[in-house]
């Protein structure tokens, strides 16, 4: 069994487009400290993904409302990033 | 309530018509996007669409409202996975007592369902290849 930080949380990532062909997955399960900001997700993706800098256009939702990179994450928390869209 | 749906099969713009005509509208305004043989490089034979479901809905449904507050009946269905050249991807229809409200509501509509929705496309080539539209792989446009 892993075990972390007695303060650590378990949150899923959402990923579309071009960002879950990547990853080569549309749902990733990470795990950080309490609190840690949404913005912060882009360092705990899969390589080579995490090694280039993150979109600036790059937004965020947290369970399926848009929400700032700076707001901090609980655990079971849903963590979508979301590129610049292309729909129509 | 405005009437958004994302579908995997051919948008039905009958239905949208008929679910927002009333005996008080005037006028009706639709707005049908459509897969376009673009050949900047080489030919695309189809767009291959995606959503955050969830949040498109919630998104689409904002849209719709505020296009309603414009005085009109709208809905908006877009659809989703592989759409080929001349098929349709979004629809929308706006219902109103004239036209000026129909057309306005209909063209906030489907601006705002572009800029907003969290949906994107990929263009799928003659060659084979495939290109996601999100700022990364390709422009968005």
């Amino acid at each position: 069994m892993v075990t972390g930080m007695p303060d650590d949380i378990d949150v899923t990532v959402m990923l579309f487009a071009s960002l879950k062909e990547a990853a080569g997955t549309d749902r990733l399960q990470i795990r950080v400290p309490a609190a840690t900001p949404v913005g912060a997700v882009w360092a705990h993706l899969p390589e080579p993904i995490r090694s280039t800098a993150p979109p600036t256009a790059l937004r965020y939702a947290l369970n399926d409302r848009w929400i700032a990179p700076g707001t901090p994450m609980s655990g079971g928390d849903r963590v979508a990033l979301i590129l610049p869209v292309s729909g129509g | 309530m405005a009437l958004v749906s994302l579908r995997h099969d051919p948008l039905r713009v009958d239905e949208l018509i008929a679910a927002t005509a009333g005996p008080d509208h005037g006028g009706i305004a639709v707005f049908i996007g459509t897969t376009r043989r673009d050949a900047d490089r080489t030919e695309v034979v189809a767009l291959e669409y995606e959503a955050y479901e969830e949040l498109a809905l919630a998104e689409l449904e904002a849209v719709a409202a505020e296009a309603e507050a414009l005085g009109a009946r709208v809905a908006i269905s877009h659809r989703l996975g592989r759409v080929a050249v001349g098929e349709a991807s979004i629809a929308i229809v706006a219902a109103a007592a004239h036209r000026p409200a129909a057309f306005a509501a209909c063209r906030l509509a489907i601006d705002e369902a572009k800029r907003r929705a969290p949906i994107w496309k990929r263009t799928v080539h003659a060659d084979g290849t495939a290109v996601w539209r999100d700022g990364v792989s390709a422009p968005v446009s």
